[in-house]
């Protein structure tokens, strides 16, 4: 260990420049984890974090809920399917707010109080119980969505502004990456009439279905898919893991993080390589008085886990100082977990690696150091 | 010079392991800017394509499209301002639609117009459209008629334009007339009065955007540019993946300073000799950069090829778009990236001294 940390010491610039290599790496791979988690919550924690066990879609809509209108007779229908305990409107949309003094973007869900949709995820405060209440998004509370604030739809002209009052708040509830309302149906109605005065009627977006004690929710919308023309049942996890763009935006990201995955290895392997030609002479002197091999070893696996460390503790850093800035308002924060597990298995790869210029070491013959030769290739 | 490539040519193996990690590097440069570019293009084509001053929303709708509105009497304030010479409604609705002969829906934003994009003819016949070529992927032919929405309006496609989707959906381009039956027929929750439109493309002379504002009160103008970047997640996308993408330049940097570095270490006993016989210092460092050179050019061929390969190997839904200009900009984000990175070695080289050539050169 004394070898390894004293060339280290001696030998700063250089391995201080692979630290720092490494460091941005794993930092880029933290960050792009953050932010694909960030993504999926921010973009469907309404859909994830509700009670619905099945969501039905209009099939057109291709899963999107902002693309999604359930008709009269599809309502019906999907409450008469076998399975089908409760069948509620659930409806969504963005709107104008007026919160805390400011115009904003805000999702109002709208649903049957009682009924499935309702938010699960509550942390302070209650469910709605009458019309004109709502639970807001808790990553939102200091913007004007704090329990007891009121929250005011700008209406269009000829519209009339109706307004939420805060009763609760749940976490993990936003979409659409904005502050996100759920409220009863008739609110959401009436949310809708203000933006859309000429509106012949107000649709719900996706029937929200709470299946019959011990049906399982997958059968049951698939019963609902077959039975219902032009609808689409989906679990609550189907509708999460296949809304559109959240599928497609896990396969880059997934590509890309594989990439990275790579890369530092790569680039600590490649070190380690060269500067295992470069010590050739020393390592092969250091045999020939007697050192064994074990030793020699030790000390450039030594040297890999003190850079990567390195490396992953500059990266921690670089990531919570990202996360300061909030990731594009997508939430991301520092955990401990993703830090240790993709330090861990940098390192891993890293030394994995490491074992061309391991195997190098191991080969070097002593007998060497007699006739001048160092490292075999 | 000579000599730093004849090393190259001579013993490649030496720079082997470089230019593999430098590939993955140019590749990953090339897929995040490919996403970039994809998000980015298909996202906004529609409203890039708009040859306006400026484009006129309702101020209560955020600069938003979906939730703008204008009135009929809205847009006669804004006909009347000074300097507004034409004014056309636009309006987008955002549905699935079947395709003939195809079991899977396309994705398609029917746009309403009447001042014809860059691009697009002028408006169709009723219930006609100039469909977003990349509609083709989803199996969309000149002919087809396009049951849209789930009240399956019927849009029969009269020819091809390109690059003007909106919000990743492909644009089909009908008349204010026909966008209104769509939209009232598979939207009723968002129905649409006679005349009404979400935005009003303006053309004209002079600052007119205030103007309308003042003269409206109730309006909010942005360019077109503006327009662009009011479109949600653009903004933030793109300031995300640049932030990705510059990293990993510095990366680049890093590996490839590092890597020279090491280098020049190794040679420094030849530097001393080439020294001691008369190379001068600028002819050793240029040979080091050229090397760094050449080994970013290589790497960028096959990050290329692999970068071209995974656009072609990627589901249609994955919005990767490689463009030319994106590998120019990579290609050159490399060389610079390589000759700076090179530059470590500069101090190191410098600092050879001819005299150590003398008995230690060997």
């Amino acid at each position: 260990m004394f070898l390894a940390l004293s060339e280290m010491r001696r030998a700063k610039v250089r391995f201080g420049l692979l630290a720092g290599a490494v460091g941005l790496l794993v930092f880029l791979i933290l960050f792009q984890q953050a932010l694909l988690t960030g993504l999926v919550n921010q973009f469907i924690g309404a859909l994830k974090n509700q009670s619905a066990d099945v969501l039905v879609f209009n099939a057109q809509a291709r899963k999107n809920l902002e693309g999604s209108i359930i008709l009269p007779d599809q309502a019906a229908a999907i409450a008469a399917v076998e399975g089908v305990d409760v069948a509620a409107p659930l409806g969504e949309g963005t709107f104008t707010v007026l919160a805390g003094g400011e115009e904003t973007d805000a999702v109002i869900f709208g649903y049957e109080l009682g009924g499935p949709g309702a938010p699960t995820t509550l942390i302070e405060g209650r469910l709605p119980e009458v019309g004109g209440e709502a639970v807001a998004s808790s990553r939102n509370a200091a913007d004007g969505f704090d329990i007891g604030d009121t929250v005011t739809v700008v209406p269009n002209p000829g519209g009339t502004a109706t307004t939420f009052t805060v009763v609760g708040l749940a976490r993990e509830i936003n979409y659409s990456v904005s502050p996100t309302l759920f409220t009863d149906f008739a609110g959401f109605e009436t949310a809708r009439r203000a933006v859309n005065p000429d509106a012949t009627q107000v649709l719900p977006s996706v029937m929200a279905v709470r299946v019959v004690a011990g049906a399982d929710p997958a059968e049951v919308a698939d019963a609902i898919t077959a039975a219902v023309e032009g609808t689409e049942g989906l679990t609550r996890q189907q509708a999460v893991d296949e809304s559109p763009g959240v599928a497609s935006v896990r396969q880059s990201f997934s590509v890309i993080l594989l990439l990275f995955y790579l890369v530092v290895p790569l680039v600590t392997g490649l070190f380690f390589l060269i500067v295992t030609f470069q010590k050739a002479g020393a390592l092969t002197l250091l045999r020939a008085i007697g050192s064994p091999a074990g030793p020699l070893v030790r000390s450039l696996l030594i040297q890999v886990v003190a850079v990567v460390l390195s490396g992953a503790v500059l990266a921690t850093g670089l990531f919570w100082l990202a996360s300061l800035g909030g990731g594009g308002g997508l939430g991301i924060t520092v955990e401990p977990m993703p830090v240790i597990t993709t330090t861990l298995v940098v390192l891993v790869l890293a030394l994995l690696t490491s074992f061309a210029a391991v195997r190098r070491v191991l080969r070097i013959d002593p007998i060497a150091a007699t006739t001048g030769a160092g490292v075999q290739v | 010079m000579n000599l730093a490539l004849t090393e190259l040519r001579r013993r490649p193996s030496r720079f082997t392991v470089a230019t593999v990690v430098l590939t993955f590097l140019s590749l990953l440069l090339l897929l995040l800017g490919g996403l970039l570019d994809g998000l980015y293009l298909g996202s906004t084509g529609a409203i890039r394509a708009q040859e306006a001053d400026v484009i006129v929303y309702s101020d209560s709708a955020r600069d938003s499209f979906l939730r703008s509105r204008i009135t009929p009497d809205m847009r006669e304030v804004v006909e009347g301002v000074d300097g507004v010479t034409e004014v056309g409604g636009l309006g987008f609705t955002l549905l699935g639609a079947t395709v003939p002969g195809e079991s899977d829906l396309a994705d398609v934003a029917v746009a309403g117009y009447e001042l014809a994009p860059s691009g697009v003819p002028a408006p169709p016949p009723a219930g006609h459209a100039w469909a977003d070529d990349r509609l083709r992927d989803a199996g969309v032919a000149i002919g087809d008629t396009l049951l849209v929405g789930p009240a399956a309006t019927p849009i029969v496609v009269d020819g091809w334009v390109e690059d003007t989707n909106y919000l990743l959906q492909g644009g089909l381009w009908v008349t204010l007339d026909t966008w209104r039956a769509v939209q009232n027929a598979n939207r009723p929750d968002a129905f649409l009065a006679d005349g009404v439109v979400q935005v009003l493309v303006v053309r004209g002379e002079g600052d007119i955007g205030p103007a309308i504002d003042a003269a409206t009160g109730s309006t909010s103008s942005l360019t077109r540019d503006e327009a662009v970047n009011a479109l949600p997640g653009v903004k933030e996308q793109r300031s995300t993946f640049n932030a990705i993408i510059y990293s990993t330049l510095a990366v680049v940097l890093a590996v490839v300073g590092l890597f020279f570095s090491l280098l020049t270490l190794e040679r420094t006993g030849l530097y001393g000799v080439l020294k001691a016989i008369g190379a001068s210092t600028r002819r050793l460092f240029v040979g080091v950069v050229l090397q760094a050179v050449v080994v970013a050019v290589i790497a960028f061929v096959i990050g290329g090829a692999l970068a071209t390969l995974a656009d072609r190997a990627l589901p249609a839904d994955v919005p990767l778009q490689l463009t030319t200009g994106r590998y120019v900009f990579t290609f050159v984000a490399l060389i610079v990236a390589a000759v700076l990175g090179s530059a470590v070695s500069l101090r190191r080289v410098t600092r050879i001294d001819p005299a150590s050539a003398i008995g230690s050169a060997a």
